[in-house]
C-alpha cells in the first residue's frame, strides 16, 4: 500500500497518500473493526457492565433471541413498517417528481425545496411534534379530521401513527432522488418513443420507469437499511407500546442496551439484525437483476 | 385548454401536498406562542389568539435551554467542520492518487455505510469509559472525526473534476498541499455543501450518544436536553412547543439557506453513484 508504483509521483505525493491513508485505517480500526471484534465476543457472553459480569455463554444468546416472542414481533412489526413506508416512500416520490419534471409544472425547485424539509429536520424534535399532534387533548389531528382516536395508545392505530409520520418525514428524499434521476434520463430513448407515436401512458411505462430502475432500487436499499435501524420515533412517541405494539428491531436493542443493561443479549442482537440487513440488500440487488 | 385544467390541477395537487408538508412546522411555531390554556382549549384556532412569548422564557427558567443550544451549536460546527476536511482530503486521495490497495480502501469504505449503529454502540462506550473520556467533549468528537458516507460523496464529486487542472498545476511545480487546499477544496463546493448539511443534521439530531457519554447537565446537548425536559415538564406544553421549536430552527435555516447547492450536491452524487 505504501509501495511507490508510479515512477511520476511526486514526494509530497506520496507524503499526503500516506498521511490520510494511515489516518484512515487507524480511525476505522479503532472506531469500527475493534468494536464489531469486542460487540462479537460480547455476543456470546453474558454481559452486564452494571453488576461487572462477563461470563462465557455459548450460544446462549443466539438461541434466546430466536425463541423470544417480543423479538418475533418486533421483527413483524418491523416489516409491516418497513413495507408500508417504503411502498408510499417509492410511490409518492417517484409520482411527484414525474409530475414536478412534467412541463405542467412551473415552479419545480419551489415544490422541491418544500417536500424536502422534512428530511433535514432533526427526528427527536420532529417526533415530539407529531406526539403532540396525536395528542387527543392538545393535538391538530382529531380537531382537524373531527375525529376522536388516542392514536398512540391505541394499539390498533399506534403503528399506523407512527408509519403516517415517517412517511411524511421522508418521501421527500424519494421526491429528490427521482428528479435527479429523471433530468439525467438520456434523452434520446424518449424522443425516438415520440417518433414512434407512443403515449404519454407508454412512454412513462416503457421507457421511463425501466430507465429509473437503478434509482428505485437505490432507494429501496437504503430505506431498508435505515428502517431496520429506526429507534428515535419509537423512543419519543410509544417506547414500544402500547404492550408490543410499536416494539421495533432497533428499539429492543436500545431497551436491552442500554435500559437494562443486557449488554451481551443486545450484541447477539445487534448481530442478528446485521445479517438481516445484509440479506435484505443483497436480496433487492438480485431480484432487480441489475449488476452494478 | 385540456392542458391548461391539467395544468392548475397538477399544481393544486402539489400545492395541497406542500401544504401537509409544512403544517406541522407552522403548528408547532404558531403553538410556541400560545398561553397553555389556549394550546388545551377546546376550540381551536391555527393563530394565537393572544400572542406571548412566555413559553421561551419559561423553557429558559426550568432548564437551561440557551446553554444546551450552544453546546451544541458548538459541538456540530466543529465535527462538521473537521469531517468537511476529512471527507475531502481522503475522497482526494482515493479519486486521485493511484496506490495498491486503493479500490479495497475504497470498498471497505462503502462498507461501513452498511453497519448498523447497533453493533458498534456498545464496545465503543465501554472504549470511551476505559479512555477516561466520559463527560468529556472528546467522546463525542473524536469518533466522529471521519465519515464513510462523506467520503464516499467527495470521492464522487472530485472524481469528476478534470485532472488537466491538477497537472497544470504540477508542472507549475505547486506540490500536492498546495494543489489540495488552493484547488481542489475551493472546487468542490456542492460536494462540500451536501456533506456539510448532512453532517450537520446528524450531529444535531444524535441523541443516543451524547445522552451515553455526557453526564454533567452543564456540558449535555439539546436533543438529550429535550428528551430529559418532556420527562420532567410534560403538561406544560407551551414551554416544550417552544423548546421543540428551538431545536428544529437553526437546522431549517441553514437548509433553507443552501438548499440550492445542496440539493444539487446530494442528485449529483446519486445519479453517478
Amino acid at each position: 500500500m505504501f509501495k511507490k508504483t508510479n515512477p511520476l509521483q511526486s514526494k509530497s505525493e506520496i507524503i499526503l497518500r500516506n498521511i490520510v491513508v494511515l489516518a484512515m485505517v487507524i480511525f476505522f480500526t479503532v472506531f469500527l473493526i475493534v468494536p464489531i471484534g469486542i460487540a462479537f465476543a460480547g455476543s456470546f457472553h453474558e454481559w452486564n457492565p452494571l453488576s461487572g459480569t462477563y461470563r462465557f455463554l455459548g450460544l446462549e444468546n443466539y438461541k434466546e433471541v430466536f425463541t423470544s416472542a417480543l423479538f418475533g414481533k418486533s421483527m413483524l412489526n418491523t416489516v409491516i413498517f418497513s413495507a408500508v413506508v417504503i411502498f408510499f416512500r417509492v410511490g409518492l416520490g417517484l409520482g411527484i417528481a414525474y409530475a414536478i419534471y412534467s412541463t405542467l409544472i412551473k415552479y419545480k425547485s419551489f415544490f422541491r425545496a418544500v417536500y424536502y424539509m422534512p428530511v433535514v429536520t432533526p427526528m427527536v424534535a420532529v417526533a415530539f411534534v407529531w406526539k403532540f399532534m396525536y395528542n387527543p387533548q392538545i393535538g391538530t389531528i382529531n380537531q382537524i379530521f373531527g375525529l376522536d382516536v388516542n392514536w398512540l395508545m391505541n394499539p390498533k392505530t399506534a403503528l399506523l401513527a407512527i408509519m403516517i409520520m415517517t412517511i411524511w418525514k421522508d418521501f421527500g428524499y424519494a421526491v429528490v432522488m427521482y428528479m435527479a434521476g429523471l433530468y439525467s434520463l438520456p434523452t434520446d430513448a424518449l424522443e425516438a418513443a415520440k417518433v414512434d407515436g407512443a403515449n404519454a401512458w407508454q412512454t412513462f411505462r416503457y421507457i421511463t420507469l425501466p430507465l429509473l430502475k437503478p434509482m428505485t432500487l437505490f432507494v429501496i436499499i437504503t430505506s431498508i437499511i435505515s428502517y431496520l435501524q429506526a429507534y428515535v420515533q419509537i423512543l419519543i412517541m410509544t417506547e414500544g407500546g402500547p404492550g408490543t405494539a410499536t416494539y421495533l428491531a432497533s428499539y429492543i436493542i436500545y431497551d436491552e442496551a442500554f435500559v437494562k443493561y443486557n449488554f451481551g443479549y443486545a450484541s447477539a442482537l445487534s448481530f442478528v439484525l446485521f445479517v438481516i440487513t445484509a440479506v435484505f440488500t443483497w436480496l433487492s440487488f438480485r431480484v432487480s437483476g441489475t449488476e452494478d | 385548454m385540456k392542458r391548461k385544467v391539467s395544468s392548475i390541477a397538477l399544481n393544486a395537487l402539489l400545492l395541497i401536498l406542500g401544504v401537509v408538508t409544512v403544517y406541522p412546522f407552522v403548528w408547532m411555531i404558531f403553538s410556541s406562542f400560545k398561553e397553555n390554556q389556549e394550546i388545551m382549549a377546546l376550540e381551536q384556532h391555527l393563530l394565537p389568539q393572544k400572542f406571548i412569548i412566555d413559553n421561551y422564557i419559561n423553557m429558559n427558567a426550568h432548564f437551561n435551554f440557551v446553554r444546551f443550544f450552544l453546546n451544541s451549536i458548538v459541538i456540530t460546527v466543529v465535527i462538521t467542520l473537521i469531517v468537511i476536511y476529512t471527507s475531502t482530503i481522503c475522497g482526494f486521495v482515493l479519486s486521485k492518487y493511484k496506490f495498491k490497495g486503493r479500490n479495497i480502501l475504497f470498498g471497505f469504505v462503502l462498507s461501513t455505510m452498511m453497519i448498523p449503529w447497533c453493533v458498534t454502540i456498545i464496545p465503543k462506550y465501554s472504549m470511551i469509559q476505559a479512555f477516561g473520556w466520559m463527560d468529556s467533549y472528546k467522546a463525542l468528537i473524536i469518533p466522529a472525526m471521519f465519515s464513510g458516507f462523506g467520503i464516499f460523496m467527495m470521492k464522487q464529486h472530485i472524481s469528476a473534476l478534470p485532472d488537466e487542472i491538477l497537472e497544470a498545476a504540477r508542472i507549475d511545480g505547486a506540490n500536492e498541499f498546495y494543489i489540495f487546499h488552493k484547488i481542489v477544496l475551493p472546487m468542490s463546493k456542492n460536494g462540500i455543501f451536501s456533506i456539510a448539511i448532512f453532517q450537520f443534521l446528524w450531529t444535531w439530531e444524535d441523541f443516543l450518544w451524547p445522552y451515553l457519554v455526557i453526564t454533567n447537565k452543564d456540558k449535555q446537548l439539546l436533543a438529550v436536553g429535550l428528551k430529559m425536559f418532556n420527562g420532567q415538564y410534560s403538561t406544560d406544553y407551551g414551554a416544550l412547543f417552544a423548546a421543540t421549536a428551538i431545536s428544529i430552527i437553526p437546522v431549517l435555516l441553514i437548509y433553507l439557506f443552501f438548499q440550492k447547492q445542496f440539493i444539487a450536491g446530494i442528485a449529483a452524487s446519486a445519479v453517478k453513484g
